[in-house]
């Protein structure tokens, strides 16, 4: 084992695609670390490159620059053949639990197949584990002949999360993993995830859009705006104090089952700019009802305002250098 | 003796204030002399129908009424009981949430109200559903057509799906309004036009397609479809879904003030108790096809009474407590094609009791406005954890 400070560090990522208009910029120089043992949430809203993001880290996506160092090694550059030894500790569990199960393999073909892959397992080994990780997850060993269309999202997903177990990995993304579930069915799934992590000390990067989820389950959250990150800080500073606008208007956009803790929202006006050919401005600029001549100029870098709070805004970075700026004190001024 | 009884059935039916059900029953008892034989129920329908007739506005007390209502597809494999004896009635302005998991009927619950429930194999096998006090159940598809789109308009879940690809999305809007009014191609358009511009969307968009608007945009036009001809009720499946959350807090923003515009009274199918806090005057918990609660907001957020409502509330993530431990409700939703005798949610509940398993509960108003279907108030000393907690 090498020297390493953090389980996962990822500095200037970037993941740009050639569409026909252009460059998009799906991921835009995103850098942050995570701890062993940590969840890390990843939170924006569709298409500002939390998936993407997920993906350039595991290198389903080719990142188009930047670097990925697990537990100290780099990751960019690789060898198929290397990568594909280090796949068997970073895993991921995809969002639709119905798109992605072979339906054409029964539930212990889809769970051993990793193993199958990896070569290192004997028939009667691999058996016993597929056995012991339908119990692991919960599922009954009647379901181990049956097909994915037989269950319910809940069982797929729990037959997915299987599957990334199946080769004792440290690091998994999830993927939006309760999204397509029922929330009483969201939470048990959410449970389970957080006694695995538990039992097994895993890392997680969380991705998701809803911010209740990530702040029950994330140790720290990032959050995206157009592939880029604007906010990272402790979940609980994270909804206390947040400074960016951008996530002040998304934690006030949640609707919450409370009637006696109804939040006030503050709107967000427009729609997301293109990702295609971004100018160098704050990407928040024309939707920030604090803009200014600045943000039009150049984009704010990611700093650290308190320890362990960072943020990425013109103005934030101004007032904290001149004393005690707050998002909301300039909302009521 | 009998007007008495008819009395007591009259207050058990009427979610009501006491002075309304009294009127109500009055009028009920006076034609039962005539009628014996009629059930409570119907004899108040008729009892509203003279009244709304004299008002001059055609406005029955309730927009919409659904009584006992049975739906089943009938499959291949087996016969899925989707609904299973539901009873709804909605004022006009006032705003339900149906709340309840994938599966409990609540889609199918609103593609009957417009009869849309897809025939083969879906069956709606009794029941009656009434919108402006009209039954939908003997209208001839003609007269449905008149009513979907103009009296009662929905606002499908998918966005994406719901439109149509080669029209533009202000041609879509003028359908609509070219279907149920009076007016040339261009006045038409023009009120396309309006519509968009109510729910936020620049009038020149009206020209372009709906591959050239994003989610958000989209779902803005079907609401616009919906809203285009002032319905009196408008049916909301599941409207924000698929959106963000800074897009959805939009779109709920549009709604709240259209309610507030039009009067229109609504019906908000979600899973998301969150939305339902901040969008609705009334909540009906909805499982294996029934409504198993049913309140006003604070009825049902506040003295929560059916286990399963308070299985809904500690399966959610809670913003303010990030400590708290999910709980969530154990199992499965019972399979409708092989529904239990007894309660349907007996197998998940905490506080299941062997009565819980012989008889389906039947309805037990606690208040004018709150009900619940759960055996386990038999015993007048039960209570849930949560309301204890609640005080």
């Amino acid at each position: 084992m090498g020297d390493y400070e953090h389980l996962l560090e990822v500095s200037h990522l970037k993941k740009y695609f050639n569409v026909r208009a252009g460059s998009l910029h799906a991921v835009d120089d995103v850098s942050f670390t995570i701890d062993k043992g940590k969840t890390l949430g990843v939170v924006g809203e569709s298409g500002c490159g939390k998936s993407t993001t997920g993906r350039a880290i595991l290198r389903l996506h080719e990142p188009t620059s930047g670097s990925v160092k697990f537990e100290g090694r780099e990751i960019v550059g690789l060898s198929k053949r290397e990568m594909r030894k280090l796949r068997a500790e970073m895993q991921i569990i995809f969002q639709d639990p119905y798109a992605s199960l072979d339906p054409r393999n029964t539930i212990s073909q889809i769970i051993a197949e990793p193993m199958k892959l990896s070569g290192t397992m004997k028939k009667d080994e691999i058996e016993q584990k597929v056995h012991d990780l339908m119990e692991t997850v919960g599922l009954a060993e009647r379901f181990v002949n049956t097909y994915p269309h037989e269950l319910d999202g809940g069982r797929r997903q729990r037959i997915g999360i299987a599957r990334a177990l199946a080769l004792n990995p440290k690091f998994i993304v999830c993927d939006e993993p309760v999204s397509a579930l029922d929330v009483s069915i969201q939470a048990q799934i959410l449970n389970l995830l957080g006694e695995l992590q538990d039992n097994m000390g895993l890392t997680y990067m969380f991705i998701t859009h809803d911010l209740a989820v990530v702040n029950h389950f994330a140790d720290d959250i990032a959050v995206m705006y157009l592939g880029q990150l604007v906010e990272k800080a402790p979940s609980e500073e994270l909804f206390d104090n947040p400074l960016h606008p951008y996530t002040e208007a998304l934690l006030s956009a949640i609707p919450v089952p409370d009637l006696d803790n109804q939040t006030k929202r503050i709107p967000i006006k427009g729609e997301i700019t293109s990702p295609i050919n971004p100018p160098d401005t704050c990407r928040f600029a024309k939707r920030c009802p604090y803009c200014s001549g600045q943000c039009m100029e150049s984009s704010p870098e990611l700093v650290e305002l308190s320890p362990g709070h960072f943020v990425a805004c013109h103005k934030v970075a101004e007032e904290h250098a001149g004393g005690t700026w707050k998002v909301d004190e300039a909302a009521t001024a | 003796m009998e007007e008495n009884k008819v009395l007591d059935e009259v207050k058990e039916v009427a979610e009501d204030t006491a002075k309304e059900v009294k009127d109500a029953a009055e009028n009920a008892a006076a034609e039962v002399a005539e009628a014996a034989e009629k059930t409570a129920e119907e004899i108040k329908d008729t009892a509203d129908v003279p009244a709304s007739e004299q008002d001059g506005k055609a406005a029955p007390e309730y927009v919409l009424e659904i009584d006992d209502l049975y739906v089943e597809y009938d499959t291949e494999d087996a016969l899925v009981k989707a609904v299973n004896g539901l009873n709804l009635k909605l004022r006009h302005g006032e705003t339900v949430g149906l709340v309840g998991e994938t599966g409990a009927g609540k889609t199918t619950t609103a593609l009957s109200i417009l009869r849309l429930v897809p025939d083969p194999p879906g069956v709606i096998k009794s029941g009656s559903i009434k919108v402006e006090g009209q039954n939908v159940m003997e209208l001839s598809e003609a007269a449905m057509q008149e009513i979907r789109g103009n009296d009662v308009a929905m606002i499908f879940q998918d966005p994406m799906t719901a439109l149509n690809p080669v029209f533009t999305v202000g041609e879509q809007i003028a359908e609509t309004i070219r279907l149920h009014t009076d007016c040339t191609k261009d006045e038409a358009d023009e009120k396309a036009g309006d519509m968009l511009e109510v729910v936020g969307i620049p009038r020149a968009r009206g020209n372009e397609f709906p591959h050239q608007f994003s989610g958000g945009m989209k779902q803005r036009v079907v609401i616009a479809i919906a809203l285009a001809c002032n319905p009196k009720l408008l049916i909301a499946d599941e409207p924000t879904t698929a959106l963000d959350v800074t897009i959805q807090a939009q779109v709920l923003d549009i709604m709240r003030g259209l309610k507030d515009q039009f009067n229109t009274s609504m019906i908000m199918i979600t899973h998301d108790l969150g939305i339902v806090a901040e969008t609705c005057d009334s909540v009906a918990i909805i499982y294996a096809g029934r409504i198993v609660e049913y309140g006003t907001l604070v009825d049902v957020f506040k003295h929560t009474l059916h286990p399963y409502t308070e299985g809904l509330f500690n399966s959610l993530p809670n913003i303010h407590n990030r400590t708290a431990k999910l709980k969530p409700i154990k199992g499965l939703m019972c399979d409708p094609s092989n529904l239990p005798v007894g309660c349907p949610f007996a197998d998940r509940c905490n506080y299941v009791t062997d009565a819980c398993k012989e008889k389906l509960p039947e309805q037990r108003y606690v208040s004018d406005t709150h009900y619940v279907c759960c055996t386990a108030y038999d015993d007048p000393n039960f209570r849930l954890e949560r309301s204890k907690e609640n005080g």
